[in-house]
């Protein structure tokens, strides 16, 4: 039987920030509480009837969100390197935790690790002479947050955006050593022109890829040249362009993904995290992304 | 004990100096006027007074931080202040709503206070129209407060002055820079306790050494809010007071100490603490006091 196209997001999404009123927390001694700009994120995908949400990655650009919490690493203008990579403690645990209560039924949860390679590629290394040692010691570590997250989540998805820019030698086994022994299914988001990558994409030990076939149109005729078994999530509406596409434009940008990748198309989404739009078009493009997935499901 | 290897700024204010090495000038207090919110003028001449005789005696620099919490209040304590306090007598305001703030700066302009002004404070939740006022009514100095809801680490702290932690869209120092305001006095954000509070006190010296700019914080506000600390009310008083040595003994420039009230007691103890610290920079380190210092008036 043909699978439903359910609808997904990749990561982040755009809330308002209100820092006069963390200050005024912090006035009345107060923790900040970082509840409410979560809930404005699962409140838009949720109304917009996306299948599977994220926590919208409020608390950090999707660096610092991990890094943060890693010792060894010191975050100021930049993550920096400065002691080797230890898992200490569960990082976005407890937000799943609360999003899964907030979520309506059969509302799926999307658990975001970002890649190993986007982490030591974003920071500034002061202590590790070897880099492929830093990626599988930051692949550890997401692999810890792994073990736990999938308790709480329908499936993980790994951001890997460096991917596109330089794929180290040792790609898939750094993949492969968050993803071996996790239960729950897995997808690996690589946006940019992956163009020159897709041999190895396509060999990659998660369930799912993503990609940005929006933007990159071109990719649908390369992937074709590939043998690909993998199921597919098929970024369906630009994230770095305000123009909100019609619904009937991302149902023929499908159409076109069925026609190369037939029913291992499960998912559309975005092509990439939402943060840097304005959080108007970015809710309008969900509801027209849904809108295109309940055509296309008839 | 420090000395540190970043040049140490040295900002005055109507002849009070903040910064330098730790032992060069005695640990500035701030003491809060109008802590509960309505003024009471009388009981403030008293304190006031009190607060210039203890400087007198010590040598420790006393400045009233005064606390507007009321758009109602502005006009008078205002008033007082250009009345009450000498003509060469700096002060803080201390306030949170950024529309008293404005309101403020411009009374403070009419009345030609403004150099005499320390602004407390700038931090991440400034809004443009603040922005506006400070440009239009330049105080002569301002506090930043560094708090980071994200991180209470003094990296934390770091971040939050270099680029806004993601929060704002620049960097506080980049606000203020902005805003044309250089003499800048770095808070570094004490937080109730359990809640790394400690990382108020580690973030001086870490501040001093990476911006060389004055730096403290309000640490008995650490003390004020322990619960378990309740349940001792004759050593908690004690220990607010005392809180305020961990400041100068990290190398820090000034401590915003709490109500005005207990002046008594924080101005012999930082003295005694400044003392402490400048005989042994003095000798291991070679930095000399100034001469207001107060182990020059006091050990004579």
């Amino acid at each position: 039987m043909k699978q439903k196209l359910k609808t997904s997001v990749i990561g982040s999404y755009p809330i308002y920030l209100d820092p006069l009123e963390l200050m005024q927390h912090y006035f009345s001694g107060n923790e900040p509480k970082w509840e409410r700009y979560i809930e404005q994120a699962v409140h838009d995908m949720t109304t917009a009837g996306i299948n599977f949400v994220s926590d919208g990655q409020t608390r950090d650009p999707f660096i610092q969100l991990f890094t943060r919490h890693l010792r060894g690493c010191r975050v100021r203008q930049r993550t920096e390197i400065v002691g080797p990579i230890r898992y200490d403690h569960p990082i976005t645990i407890s937000d799943q935790v609360y999003v899964k209560g907030l979520l309506p039924p059969k509302v799926g949860l999307i658990g975001v690790l970002t890649g190993p390679y986007t982490l030591m590629k974003s920071s500034v290394n002061s202590f590790y002479g070897d880099e492929k040692q830093l990626c599988f010691d930051f692949a550890a570590a997401v692999h810890n947050e792994a073990e736990l997250l999938q308790k709480h989540v329908d499936f993980i998805s790994i951001d890997e955006p460096f991917f596109s820019n330089e794929l180290p030698e040792y790609a898939q086994e750094l993949i492969g050593a968050i993803t071996t022994g996790l239960s729950c299914p897995t997808r690996l988001h690589v946006c940019g022109d992956v163009s020159r990558i897709i041999p190895q994409l396509v060999d990659m030990p998660v369930d799912i890829l993503s990609h940005e076939f929006k933007a990159s149109p071109f990719l649908f005729g390369l992937f074709e040249q590939y043998s690909c078994s993998k199921k597919m999530c098929i970024g369906a509406v630009r994230s770095d362009d305000v123009t909100v596409e019609p619904v009937d434009e991302i149902v023929m940008h499908v159409q076109k993904a069925f026609d190369i990748f037939g029913e291992n198309v499960i998912q559309i989404a975005p092509d990439c995290g939402q943060r840097m739009l304005p959080r108007d078009i970015a809710f309008q493009k969900l509801q027209h992304l849904v809108l295109a997935g309940g055509r296309m499901n008839g | 004990m420090f000395s540190f290897t970043q040049e140490q700024k040295i900002f005055d204010i109507q002849g009070i100096s903040f910064g330098g090495q730790p032992g060069m000038y005695p640990t500035v207090l701030f003491a809060g006027l109008f802590f509960k919110g309505e003024p009471d003028f009388d009981t403030a001449k008293k304190h006031l007074q009190t607060i210039s005789e203890l400087s007198k005696q010590t040598g420790t620099p006393v400045i009233p931080d005064v606390f507007i919490r009321k758009a109602e209040y502005i006009p008078s304590i205002l008033s007082f202040l250009e009345n009450e306090l000498s003509k060469k007598q700096p002060f803080s305001v201390d306030i949170i709503d950024p529309l008293i703030k404005i309101e403020v700066l411009c009374q403070l302009a009419e009345k030609k206070l403004l150099a005499r002004t320390i602004y407390n404070s700038i931090h991440i939740g400034i809004t443009q129209q603040e922005r506006d006022a400070l440009r239009q009514h330049t105080p002569a100095m301002v506090i930043v407060v560094a708090f980071n809801p994200k991180d209470t680490s003094p990296d934390g702290k770091i971040e939050v002055l270099e680029n806004g932690a993601h929060l704002i869209e620049t960097g506080l120092f980049h606000v203020i820079r902005d805003i044309g305001v250089e003499k800048i006095l770095v808070d570094t954000a004490a937080l109730a306790p359990g809640e790394n509070s400690g990382a108020a006190i580690a973030a001086i010296p870490v501040i001093k050494e990476e911006y060389g700019l004055p730096t403290g914080c309000a640490i008995h506000n650490v003390v004020e809010k322990s619960r378990w600390l309740s349940g001792f009310n004759q050593a908690k008083k004690t220990v607010d007071a005392a809180s305020n040595i961990s400041i100068p003994l990290f190398g820090g420039d000034f401590a915003i100490f709490g109500p005005i009230e207990n002046a008594e007691i924080v101005v012999p103890l930082i003295a005694w603490q400044d003392i402490l610290v400048s005989e042994y920079t003095e000798n291991y380190f070679g930095v000399n006091p100034i001469s207001s210092h107060p182990r020059r008036i006091l050990l004579q």
